[in-house]
């Protein structure tokens, strides 16, 4: 699946003031490969990542997925799209407080027509043995990992990750970068990671930074390291 | 879906709220399911019997006797049915109870056996319930009656006999005085030689009855012929089912509302809550379809359990009602549920289609924003400033009273439902301690400081000449409205009467709501009874024409007064006019009050004992009484339960602001002060403003039933009541404070700082 953005704005009206979150933004996510966004708090990688992931409109230029033009589907198209082709993770975990960790995953297992194996994907991210927790029982990192798995599980063709390891130490981090590299080499899965770390951009084949709704600079990276070897800052 | 999981869950975590919510439901669907199953049960079981039982069209008597053969002819001549049926009056024990004794039918007013079975040999006799169990007879006993020994056979409820009255005239009856019974014909015979012989019938049409009458009429000396449509033992039972219906029906159907809409509010405000997860889901890329199944079925299990709960125990506690109004209007068991269509379309389909409804359109709103403006932590209208913000005293004052003003303005839909939530209790409650209050009232007024008489004695022929020292004659007849100033066509349903009396006896003394004695007003005008003159809606110096059906004679008079005599249309006029209106002779009269027991026998047609009549009248009160009681108590749990949902909702939204103070250093007392007590004015507006609407609302009501009760309730509004309601009223509101205080108490610290991290 290949994303290509062409001359995207997206301009946020607050009060009087107009925050240009995206200016112009042209990019193109490569299929099948670990992509990382890196910029500075408010410079509008969450803006972008939302663009691609068809939950926010912008307001000019295009994004190509595939044959489909996003800015031309209506809601239903879009919440189609999302449900057979994205797994997100959100920065907020957005787990549903109600249902234990299991159930969770479940919920996005059941949207997939090709979904992983539960017990897998949960020994993966390290959370099988807290399978029947519920949210509020877990740590904020424990949270994480859930979210991930449940984004996991449907097998996507395009992982979008808002910060999957912001509130990670060192050690789980790098062990869902693995994870994540081990889906990207195993399913062939577009992976997205947004991140302040930029450590985490020796890892990706693909780098894009982002300062004030710009992107700055892209590049391919020679030899992606081994996530282990990233340096984690 | 997996998504199922949530709701129980979700329920079971905000578990005060739903419960209360389906608490409210259960409560208003049962008390409305079981009322009105009751008098639809009620109503069946009156119809059966009328209907399985044949109970008659017609029956009249004739000073003729009248041979079986000539009523073939006449059942062939006229297609009618015919059946003849003798009865007797016989003392039972003592002189002052009286049993009356038919014959068994085969075809028309049939007896319905409740108990035992019918007498068939000699000397055998079936008797009714309440006869029964006033006089402790069971079945198997043997009675004497008439120094004879009957054995009674067993219980019987006759069809023409269901509101059972000594007289047609009678108001009320008394089961120890007067009882009713079944024998054969042989054992009938023996008991007495003086019976009466009546001819019971059933007509096909009402043309078909007239003309059979006129040619009785023409034929014979027609006695009395009376058809079922005025009848009262017939009649009473059917105008008073349908006019408690009425009342029985609205009441908890009002409390239906209320709920229906308390739970909307407890919904939407779960909704509110859940924008996230909403908007999460949505970005996972659930369809809207799916998620507004998943939402709605918050609201479908909420209305199933509440629902299918009050249903049941619904008809469950309607067994008991039913059986409790059964016995006062004398009905037999015939049926038992009578599941009337309309009871559970109303009380299961309307509420949960309305919830489902009403739900949908709650969810479409969140469902209609994109999924990031669901994700994002604040709802972005939240952040505006409401039109009364922007009032320059908004900006002045302390940061509390600011911050306590705000609250009220932006939660202007939870001060509407406290403002209702009091009103609703203090209407119910005004109205419990009204009806209570005016039962003691009108045997306080009418019975105790009007009637001071202790007997009313009716003559059956006029009389004349000096009554005993202290009693005191007056002349009594039934008349008709004729004309209301300069209204023409006025038709009350019941028997108007009259009284001509000495305007100076002692023996009654016509007050009015300023307790001034009126007697004097009746030497030139007319003083009328409460329930006359608000069926007819008189007013002093209005212009009351009457007339009477023993001549053409009419009397125009001026209304002089209303006196407080709550039960009957009566009017009260001087002697000697009523007399000569009547075109009787100067100086008789036909009855007397008087406080010494009658003794003579001859010439008397009954003695009205007012210490029976009070009994009585209490008696059959009491049902009244606990019904709307009842409901009263009903309702003011329904209040409880709302104010103290609303409450709670208001800790639980505000709970950021309230961990924040917390943190900041507020104590516990000072932030309920600034979050709760807001409410505190609102609860006592609306209590001022109910009362008078109470108190307006009864006396409509009461106006309305008068014409088929035949008396007013004193709609008397005293200070006490008003403060007991008052401090009812608050002290329930400081009952879900208190509760509510609790939850905000629990409210932690972290509470702010999570919600900051969101
Ligand atoms: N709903 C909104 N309304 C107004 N402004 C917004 C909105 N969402 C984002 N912005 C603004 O758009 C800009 C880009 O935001 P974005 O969330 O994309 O930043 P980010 O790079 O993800 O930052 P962070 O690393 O802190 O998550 C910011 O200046 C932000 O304030
Ligand atoms: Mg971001």
């Amino acid at each position: 699946m290949s994303i290509v953005l062409s001359n995207v704005n997206k301009i946020y009206q607050s009060g009087e003031v107009n925050v240009h979150a995206l200016k112009e933004a042209s990019i193109e996510i490569p299929n099948k490969k670990i992509v990382a966004i890196l910029g500075p708090s408010g410079s509008g990688k969450s803006t972008l990542l939302n663009v691609i992931g068809g939950i926010d409109r912008h307001d000019s230029g295009s994004v190509q997925v595939d044959d489909h033009q996003l800015d031309k589907m209506k809601d239903k198209d879009l919440t189609e799209y999302r449900r057979h082709s994205l797994g997100f993770i959100f920065q907020q975990y957005n787990l549903i407080p109600t249902l234990t960790v299991e159930e969770n995953v479940e919920v996005g297992r059941q949207l997939s027509q090709n979904p992983l194996d539960m017990k897998e994907i949960l020994e993966k991210v390290g959370m099988w043995d807290k399978k029947d927790k519920f949210p509020h029982q877990l740590s904020g990192g424990e949270q994480q990992r859930v979210a991930i798995a449940r984004a996991l599980i449907k097998n996507p063709r395009v992982l979008l990750c808002d910060e999957p390891t912001g509130a990670l130490d060192e050690e789980t981090g790098k062990n869902i970068l693995k994870l994540l590299q081990f889906v990207n080499e195993t399913y062939g899965t577009t992976v997205c990671i947004i991140t302040h770390n930029n450590g985490i951009g020796e890892m990706a084949h693909k780098v894009i930074r982002m300062k004030s709704g710009e992107i700055t600079e892209h590049f391919y990276n020679e030899a992606p390291v081994d996530p282990e070897k990233v340096n984690w800052v | 879906m997996i998504l199922r999981k949530s709701i129980l869950r979700h329920i079971k975590e905000k578990k005060f709220q739903y419960f209360g919510v389906i608490v409210l439901l259960l409560i208003s669907i049962m008390l409305f399911v079981s009322m009105s199953m009751a008098i639809s049960t009620l109503d069946t079981r009156n119809q059966q019997f009328k209907e399985s039982y044949h109970q008659e069209d017609f029956h009249f008597i004739v000073s003729e006797s009248i041979h079986q053969d000539q009523l073939s002819t006449w059942e062939q001549n006229f297609e009618i049915d015919l059946e003849k049926r003798s009865y007797t009056d016989v003392d039972y024990k003592s002189e002052d109870t009286t049993l009356r004794v038919f014959s068994l039918t085969e075809d028309i007013n049939k007896p319905y056996i409740s108990e035992g079975d019918l007498p068939n040999k000699q000397g055998e006799i079936a008797v009714s319930p309440p006869f029964a169990k006033a006089h402790d007879i069971s079945v198997g006993d043997t009675v004497e009656v008439n120094n004879q020994n009957l054995r009674v056979t067993g219980f019987m409820y006759l069809p023409d006999y269901i509101y059972i009255l000594e007289r047609v005239s009678d108001l009320v009856n008394d089961p120890k005085s007067f009882g009713l019974a079944i024998t054969g014909e042989d054992t009938l015979t023996n008991l007495s030689s003086r019976s009466v012989s009546q001819v019971i019938g059933q007509g096909n049409s009402e043309e078909e009855v007239a003309s059979f009458k006129d040619h009785v009429v023409d034929n014979y000396s027609l006695l009395r012929w009376m058809n079922a449509d005025e009848n009262p033992r017939i009649e009473f039972v059917e105008s008073e089912i349908e006019s408690s219906e009425a009342v029985i029906t609205t009441l908890p159907l009002f409390i239906l509302v209320l709920s229906v809409m308390m739970v909307l509010m407890i919904l939407k405000r779960q909704l509110e809550m859940q924008r996230k997860e909403i908007g999460t889901l949505m970005a996972l890329g659930y369809r809207k379809k799916e998620l507004m199944r998943h939402y709605l079925s918050h609201a479908g299990v909420i209305g199933i359990i509440g629902s299918i709960l009050g249903l049941l125990a619904g008809a469950g506690l309607s067994i008991p009602i039913t059986n409790l109004y059964s016995e006062y209007y004398n009905l037999p068991s015939i049926s038992y549920f009578d599941w009337d269509m309309m009871v559970l379309v109303i009380g299961f389909i309307v509420p949960n289609v309305v919830l489902l409804i009403m739900t949908y359109f709650v969810i479409r709103k969140p469902l209609k924003q994109s999924p990031l403006d669901l994700l994002s932590p604040k709802d972005v209208s939240k952040g505006k400033k409401s039109m009364l913000e922007r009032l320059p005293f908004f900006k002045k004052g302390s940061f509390i009273s600011r911050f306590r003003l705000r609250l009220l303005v932006r939660k202007k839909t939870r001060a509407v439902y406290i403002f209702i939530g009091v009103m609703f209790s203090t209407i119910l409650l005004i109205f419990g301690f009204v009806t209570y209050n005016s039962m003691d009232d009108i045997v306080e007024t009418t019975y105790k400081k009007i009637f001071t008489y202790d007997y009313g004695v009716y003559y059956n022929k006029l009389q004349q000449g000096d009554l005993e020292e202290g009693a005191s004659p007056f002349t009594n007849a039934e008349i008709q409205v004729q004309q209301l100033n300069d209204k023409e066509d006025i038709s009350i349903d019941q028997k108007v009467s009259i009284y001509g009396f000495e305007p100076g006896t002692d023996q009654i003394q016509l007050l009015n709501d300023e307790e001034h004695l009126l007697n004097d007003k009746a030497e030139s005008g007319f003083v009328v009874s409460q329930p006359l003159a608000s069926v007819l809606g008189l007013e002093l110096g209005d212009e009351l024409t009457i007339g009477n059906a023993y001549n053409d004679k009419t009397i125009t008079k001026e209304v002089k007064g209303v006196a407080n005599v709550y039960i009957g249309f009566s009017v009260y006029f001087q002697l000697n006019e009523v007399n000569s209106f009547l075109g009787y002779p100067e100086g008789v009269y036909t009855a007397k009050w008087t406080n010494v027991e009658p003794t003579e026998s001859e010439q008397i047609l009954y003695v009205e004992n007012k210490k029976d009549a009070i009994e009585n009248f209490e008696s059959t009160s009491q049902l009244t009484r606990y019904s709307v009681m009842g409901i009263a108590g009903f309702a003011f749990l329904i209040g409880v339960i709302v104010l103290t949902l609303i409450t709670n909702l208001i800790v639980e939204e505000n709970s950021p602001s309230i961990s924040l103070l917390k943190v900041m250093g507020y104590k516990d007392n000072e932030i309920s002060k600034m979050v709760l007590n807001v409410f505190t004015p609102i609860v006592l507006f609306s209590y001022v403003v109910s009362v008078p609407i109470a108190y307006y609302s009864i006396d409509g009501m009461m106006t309305s039933l008068v014409e088929q009760t035949g008396f007013s309730l004193p709609v008397n509004l005293s200070w006490f009541m008003i403060v007991l309601g008052f401090v009812i009223i608050m002290v329930t509101y400081f009952v879900s404070l208190w509760i509510s205080k609790r939850k905000l108490k629990n409210v932690s610290l972290q509470e702010a700082l999570k919600k900051q991290q969101d």
